[in-house]
């Protein structure tokens, strides 16, 4: 539907040699139509309007100011809102649109129960997860994940890392790339080893100056081995409130048997200073299904059997990325929309000033007109000239606005990136290119009409009388 | 000679609020090729009324204009401008050149809307024209940077550039002084001689004398339509 381009060099030649193209071809097209009678007019109107506009350059300049500035801030805010959206659409992506995660959530209203019991039992368990396996082919894996907030010690070294304990797919599912090492493996399991690997944050932390494979790194009074580190990657918006921001970096990974093995079923976190205990089998269910169409059957037949088994309780929620996948494709389309009714609203505002400067040229103007019509001009051709000088204009606006736009596009997250920590994504929305151009040139049309008009119906012999 | 220009019972009227001006009253008239013919009047006679009538840039209320055999005076806005592009030409009192363009290119400017290609043909003719009024030294020059004689000298070639059936002009030595104006009239004179015809509007006896006839106009009729015998004796 739409194409998108990073703003890199590459692309911007793609763009100039667009530009060229057209450019060859209109010389072109110029060159063919000029030998009819309808061209020599045309190509006369042109020559007319681009030496009166010549004659009052900075006029010029500033009636077009408006279009440059409206045509400008479309290909800049596009870009940026196209490419902030982009963003949130890889992070979206980032989570597998055929995985489905399922989350155990503490029960609001638990925490009284919480406070008398002292230890909370809610969420996923093994036994929810051996229904899950009954799905059969269209379940291409089942990744558990337990999380434990953790003290992780190196030496004097101390993080505060967020332990994973998950089995080797889980790779897979967060398409994780190895910085060195290797990622857990079937047998880590079985044979409840203690090892792990490091988020890049996390190694970077603990072993600033040693090589971190084969070091052991102690957390919850075991020792794990590092066998592997992660690179860095992007970690994932908190978005749609119900999931929480994903700090891929700093986690560390261990076997899920051995984190059962060794830490055993509770899991304490530490919150405002009090110290809960929660019983909780699973934090996280990951399902990647075989195929996008699958999603959504197995996401309602998870939702089923999860309310069979937990009954009332509702300890546990369904996230399915998919879903936010098309709702922020439906957000998007939304904001692109809004962002076409303020460049209309700027380049009709754009267009206004062209008009005002018009009417202002066509009565300064007036015995040149007169002029123009007693040596022969018919009305048509003093419209097709007030015409053509407008479009000059405002297409000359266009492009200006499009050379500005794309360079602030460039610019503006490198001083972005000077004043905020977070960089500004953006990304060249090509089709706005040329839609703006287009837009420019209309309007040159919409509002050079009305002067041009009334520049050819004064009457001649009162244009020639005109002062 | 055959009549150029034939005009029966034309009448002109304004209107001005509730009143109506009668400008011209049923005037009938009729100039042959090749004559030299001055429109003189005081001032609310109707002289320029007529003279933009026949320039095509204005039309009768009633009555019937006819240049060579075409009644004009019911023509389209557009009909009359091909006409005034193909078969008339125009002086006027304050010159007006467009200040942007150059001596040739305003030469050239009434070619514009003939629809017609400008090339170095075109181009040369201008340039001639520019050296038969004596401004072979200036072409590139603007108007603001000549003297009020040389402008109206590129107005009068500027006229001539597509070969008009009718030069009009409308009082071309207002802005002049004598010894400018005899050096446009010289030049008026010998277009005539050459078979141009020329009706122009002007006030001053001594200009009217270097007419072939003098056509006197008061309250919209003619007062009188006298031939000068006395040509080319004028005084220099």
């Amino acid at each position: 539907m739409t194409s998108y381009l990073e703003p890199t060099q590459t692309n911007l030649l793609v763009a100039a040699a667009i530009l060229v193209v057209l450019l060859v071809l209109g010389v072109w097209g110029f060159g063919r139509l000029s030998r009819s009678a309808i061209g020599v007019k045309l190509r006369r109107s042109l020559s007319l309007a681009v030496k009166s506009l010549w004659l009052h350059k900075l006029r010029a300049f500033l009636s077009v100011l408006g279009i440059i500035i409206g045509t400008s801030a479309v290909i800049s805010l596009m870009a940026f809102g196209e490419g902030s959206m982009q963003d949130a659409l890889d992070d979206i992506k980032r989570q597998g649109a055929t995985n489905l995660i399922v989350r155990s959530v503490k029960p609001p209203d638990d925490s009284a129960t919480a406070q008398r019991s002292y230890v909370t039992t809610y969420g996923l368990t093994r036994r929810d997860l051996e229904r899950f396996e009954t799905f059969g082919d269209s379940v291409l894996r089942i990744v558990p994940l337990r999380v434990f907030p953790t003290e992780a010690r190196f030496l004097e070294r101390l993080v505060n890392a967020r332990v994973i304990g998950t089995t080797p797919e889980y790779a897979d599912v967060q398409k994780f790339q190895l910085a060195g090492g290797r990622f857990l493996i079937e047998s880590d399991n079985k044979e409840l080893l203690n090892v792990c690997v490091l988020g890049s944050e996390a190694a970077d932390k603990l072993f600033p100056f040693e090589e971190p494979l084969g070091r052991s790194v102690q957390m919850r009074g075991f020792d794990f081995t590092v066998i592997g580190v992660i690179q860095e990657r992007m970690p994932t918006g908190g978005s749609g409130g119900s999931q929480a921001a994903e700090e891929f970096n700093n986690d560390i990974y261990i076997p899920l048997e051995t984190s059962v093995a060794r830490f055993g079923e509770i899991i304490s976190i530490r919150s405002s200073g009090a110290r809960m205990n929660e019983r909780v089998q699973f934090n996280q269910v990951t399902i990647t299904v075989s195929d996008i169409d699958k999603v959504r059957p197995v996401g309602d037949a998870i939702k089923s059997i999860l309310e069979m088994e937990h009954g009332t309780k509702k300890d546990w929620a369904v996230t399915i990325p998919l879903d936010r996948l098309e709702e922020a494709e439906r957000a998007k389309t939304r904001f692109t929309n809004l962002l076409v009714l303020i460049a209309s609203i700027s380049l009709v505002v754009g267009g206004i000033g062209i008009m005002n400067i018009m009417l202002a040229t066509v009565t300064e103007r007036t015995r040149e007109i007169g002029i123009r019509r007693a040596l022969g001009a018919k009305q048509k051709d003093i419209t097709l000239q007030f015409l053509v000088e407008a479009v000059v204009q405002t297409t000359i606006g266009g492009l200006c606005g499009v050379i500005l736009g794309l360079g602030m596009v460039y610019v503006v997250p490198i001083v972005w990136g000077w004043v905020a920590s977070n960089p500004l994504p953006a990304k060249v929305h090509v089709p706005a290119i040329f839609l703006s151009l287009f837009v420019s040139v209309g309007v040159g049309v919409l509002f050079g009409w009305y002067p041009a008009r009334r520049a050819a119906r004064l009457d001649p012999i009162e244009a020639l009388r005109h002062d | 000679m055959a009549a150029i220009v034939r005009v029966a019972d034309l009448v002109k009227n304004y209107h001005m609020g509730t009143q109506t001006v009668h400008v011209l009253k049923e005037l009938n008239l009729s100039f042959e090729e090749g004559d030299f013919v001055a429109l003189m009047g005081p001032s609310g006679s109707g002289k320029s009324t007529l003279l933009n009538i026949l320039g095509c840039l204005d039309k009768p209320s009633s009555g019937s204009y006819f240049l060579g055999d075409t009644n004009v005076a019911k023509m389209s806005d557009d009909q009359l401008s091909e006409v005034r592009s193909t078969y008339l030409g125009f002086i006027f009192q304050s010159y007006n050149l467009l200040p942007q363009y150059t001596v040739v290119e305003n030469i050239e400017l009434p070619l514009l809307y003939q629809g017609i290609k400008l090339d170095d043909t075109t181009r040369d003719r201008c340039i001639k024209l520019a050296e038969m009024v004596g401004l072979a030294e200036r072409l590139d020059h603007r108007p603001l940077q000549l003297s009020g004689g040389q402008q109206q000298r590129v107005a009068i070639a500027r006229s001539l550039v597509n070969d008009p059936q009718l030069i009009l002009g409308d009082e071309p030595t207002g802005n002049l002084d004598t010894k400018t104006s005899i050096e446009i009239m010289q030049m008026l004179r010998g277009l005539n001689q050459s078979g141009k015809t020329i009706i122009m509007v002007t006030h001053e006896n001594d200009i009217a004398e270097w007419a072939r006839r003098v056509v006197r106009l008061r309250d919209g009729r003619v007062e009188s339509d006298t031939r000068n015998d006395t040509r080319g004796t004028v005084a220099v």
